[in-house]
């Protein structure tokens, strides 16, 4: 290739890029870098009037019980929507690989609760799980089997389960068809020879499928750990945002109480930041743990 | 090339993000004792509401007619039931509305505290209006009622005006009630005595709204501390005055709620409940009475049952206490002039008209809610406003849970105590401790301003 028409390529390149890392700059870069120097003031959030106080929110914040108790609930969230999407929704997965009939229709319908908004999805749930028999579906099949009703949504042991039973039932059925895609992208030389080879069920689950499924893992959990910590809207409704007792606070809820009800834009821009880290960090982390095919290291 | 190019891209970047923020910006532009207003509005007049239960058809109905009577003003009112989410960037860019209502989502405190809010002052002191959009006699603050009037001051100066308020209390239905020849209980001591016989009925004698403690904050917990303990002990946890928040009233009022608690007088499971599914439940018949607002009717009408009736009562007082029995918590809805706003003396004239006495009183008759104008509700009123409207007038004791505006941080860790308490899981020293410890932080930060009632 001659120079002159490499140089004309990177030209073209630039001009296709330019538009897209502008906005990204605008957009993007500007607000992240604007919020990290927000979080060194002192800002109501009501006038233009603000203090520069350094280091004084994220000092605040270290010393912020609620704030970790916050991440801790976000954490525990994870681990449980992690472990029911990875057992339910591979086994769901798993289940639906077939062309019978009944399986097409539930691959058809696996997606609904994916489709309703969250609010319906909150106030679905909240009403599964009122408190009283007669009221709730939930604590009314319970006492069918004599079981004592609990009010789910208030008592500390059941609230956050509660909210993550909810979440995993929003979430579920994209995560059964992200399963389902990555099994029927599995080579079917694959699965014949270890059919051959007597593999089958959980066998073939766990030595084939399983490693073979790396790729689409990763993406899962990146995807979860993105949603978990975006987790508001359905906190706001089914527990008016963390109760009881900040046992189903979540990070976004606490900022926003801390910056729409608290007025302390400053201290909530500093949360924000920090939750910001945090969910790179983890992204990180997946990124890492799933960083090889596993696949390609045996060949 | 590139490389080089994105840090300084970078910095310049950063560089404009701390630009931003400003120090010490004052957008105070009237004087000490704020704009002056006579005669009627001139010139355009943007007015923003917030559209709760209500609406806001009322505003623009009186816009109109204010505009009818002043030929040449021009008012545009408009709201939305998030009206202080777009109220926010106009304030923080100096562009606010000329008159506002900004709703429950507006810290409306931090507003007055950064000095964007118009003091009131001189225009109290100057005419009312007399119902057809001209000057009447008098001084405009006198047509307020004061213990309304005083909640929207602060340092000695009115930040905002109270319209229609809510007073706070028990519900029951008399229907029920005179059907088990059951009375409302006057003090604890016939609650305690009552509630076995509402059990006896299938009934709990309570319910509450789980989901948002405050409705037990302001119907039990700090109505039976200042009946223990007199204003003078409510007055103290409001100001954070030290050890007020573990006094021997505010311990005897959490203990009673822990009593009741154990007594079983509350309704199975409803610290899961919102409040809209408490109210329910209590119109339903689960439960004989609850703590609520008086836009109880207001939010539940749709789905009363026939032949559910509502009627209100102060709730009960604790017998020797240092309370006046009489006492009633009320609270405010504010309405205020931003100090940026373009026509501040118009936004003052026109509410001057909106709270003459007979735009008010239509007020009260078409909306069913009461206002902090003296006499408003002399006319038509709600068959359920009655109650509440002859104890405001009775009462020797008209205070507002004040603390929860001031310090919402603290609100938020009472009713965070509150729910651990109701579930068991502190007693009420416990929780007094944990209390007086959160306002005990409030007192030492000094990013909150402070207030005294």
């Amino acid at each position: 290739m001659s120079r002159p028409l490499r140089r004309g390529k990177t030209g073209f390149v630039v001009s296709f890029l330019a538009p897209a890392v502008l906005l990204y700059a605008v957009f993007v870069v500007y607000p992240l870098l604007q919020a990290l120097a927000i979080s060194l003031y002192r800002w109501k959030g009501v006038s233009a009037r603000k203090r520069f106080v350094g280091l004084e929110n994220f000092d605040k914040l270290i010393h912020d019980e609620a704030a970790l108790q916050t991440l801790g609930n976000a954490a525990w969230l994870l681990v449980f929507s992690l472990v029911a999407v990875f057992v339910g929704g591979l086994a769901a997965a798993h289940a639906l690989n077939h062309k019978g009939r009944v399986a097409r229709t539930v691959r058809g319908l696996i997606l609904f609760p994916q489709v309703v908004s969250i609010v319906a999805v909150a106030v679905l749930w909240e009403f599964m799980l009122h408190p009283d028999p007669q009221m709730g579906l939930v604590n009314g099949a319970l006492a069918l089997l004599g079981v004592k009703a609990h009010a789910w949504l208030g008592e500390t042991a059941t609230a956050l389960p509660s909210v993550g039973v909810a979440f995993v039932w929003h979430a579920l059925g994209f995560y059964i068809l992200l399963f389902l895609a990555g099994i029927k992208g599995i080579d079917g030389e694959t699965m014949e020879a270890a059919e051959l080879d007597g593999s089958m069920g959980l066998h073939r689950l766990r030595t084939i499928t399983w490693p073979l499924l790396w790729s689409v893992k990763r993406i899962a959990t990146t995807y979860l750990v993105i949603n978990v910590m975006n987790v508001f809207a359905l906190v706001i409704l089914m527990t008016n945002g963390g109760n009881p007792d900040r046992h189903t606070e979540m990070p976004l809820t606490y900022l926003y109480e801390q910056a729409f009800e608290n007025s302390q834009f400053g201290y909530a821009t500093s949360l924000a930041v920090v939750d910001f880290a945090l969910a790179m960090l983890l992204s990180l982390i997946v990124m890492a743990i799933y960083r090889k095919n596993p696949v390609e290291g045996r060949r | 090339m590139k490389r080089r190019l994105s840090p300084t891209l970078l910095v310049a970047l950063a560089a404009v993000g701390c630009g931003g923020p400003k120090e010490g910006t004052a957008l105070r532009s009237g004087g000490e004792a704020g704009a002056v207003a006579k005669g009627p509005a001139k010139g355009t007049l943007e007015v923003a509401a917030f559209q709760g239960g209500y609406g806001i058809d009322f505003y623009e109905k009186a816009a109109n007619d204010y505009e009818e009577a002043n030929p040449g003003v021009k008012i545009d009112v408009a709201g939305n039931p998030r009206i202080w989410e777009q109220l926010r960037p106009r304030l923080n860019g100096g562009t606010p509305p000329d008159l506002m209502f900004p709703g429950w989502g507006m810290d409306h405190w931090a507003l007055a505290e950064e000095d964007q809010l118009e003091p009131l002052d001189a225009a109290l002191d100057g005419p009312p209006d007399n119902g057809a959009g001209k000057d009447g006699t008098g001084k405009w603050r006198d047509t307020f009622e004061p213990a309304l009037l005083k909640l929207g001051q602060l340092n000695g100066k009115q930040y905002v005006l109270p319209y229609y308020f809510n007073v706070m209390g028990w519900w029951y239905d008399p229907g029920v009630f005179k059907k088990h020849g059951w009375t409302p209980p006057a003090t604890y001591d016939d609650l305690l005595a009552l509630g076995p016989k509402i059990k006896a009925a299938g009934m709990a004698p309570l319910t509450y709204q789980g989901q948002y403690p405050y409705y037990m904050i302001e119907g039990m917990l700090m109505p039976w501390a200042f009946s223990v303990g007199g204003q003078k002990a409510v007055d103290d946890a409001q100001s954070l005055v030290p050890g007020a928040w573990k006094s021997p009233a505010m311990l005897k009022a959490a203990s009673m709620i822990v009593e009741l608690k154990t007594k079983g007088f509350f309704q199975d499971g409803a610290t899961g409940l919102s409040h809209t599914q408490a109210q329910q439940a209590f119109l339903d018949g689960k439960a004989a009475m609850i703590p609520c607002g008086t836009w109880l009717y207001s939010e539940m009408k749709k789905t009363m049952p026939a032949g559910a009736n509502l009627e209100f009562a102060l709730p009960p007082v604790v017998k020797g206490g240092a309370g006046d029995a009489s006492a009633i918590l009320i609270g405010i809805e504010p309405w205020m002039v931003p100090s940026a706003a373009k026509n501040k003396t118009g936004a003052i004239a026109l509410f001057r008209y909106m709270t003459s006495l007979p735009v008010a009183k239509r007020f009260v008759e078409e909306k069913g809610t009461l206002t902090a104008i003296k006499g408003s509700d002399e006319g038509k009123l709600l068959p359920v406003l009655a109650k509440p409207s002859a104890a405001f007038k009775a009462s020797k004791a008209v205070w507002a849970d004040q603390f929860r505006n001031w310090y919402p941080g603290l609100e938020k860790e009472v009713e965070n105590a509150l729910t651990a308490m109701l579930n068991g899981e502190l007693t009420p020293e416990a929780f007094c401790d944990r209390v007086e410890a959160a306002a005990e932080k409030t007192r030492k930060d000094d990013a909150i301003t402070k207030h005294k009632v």
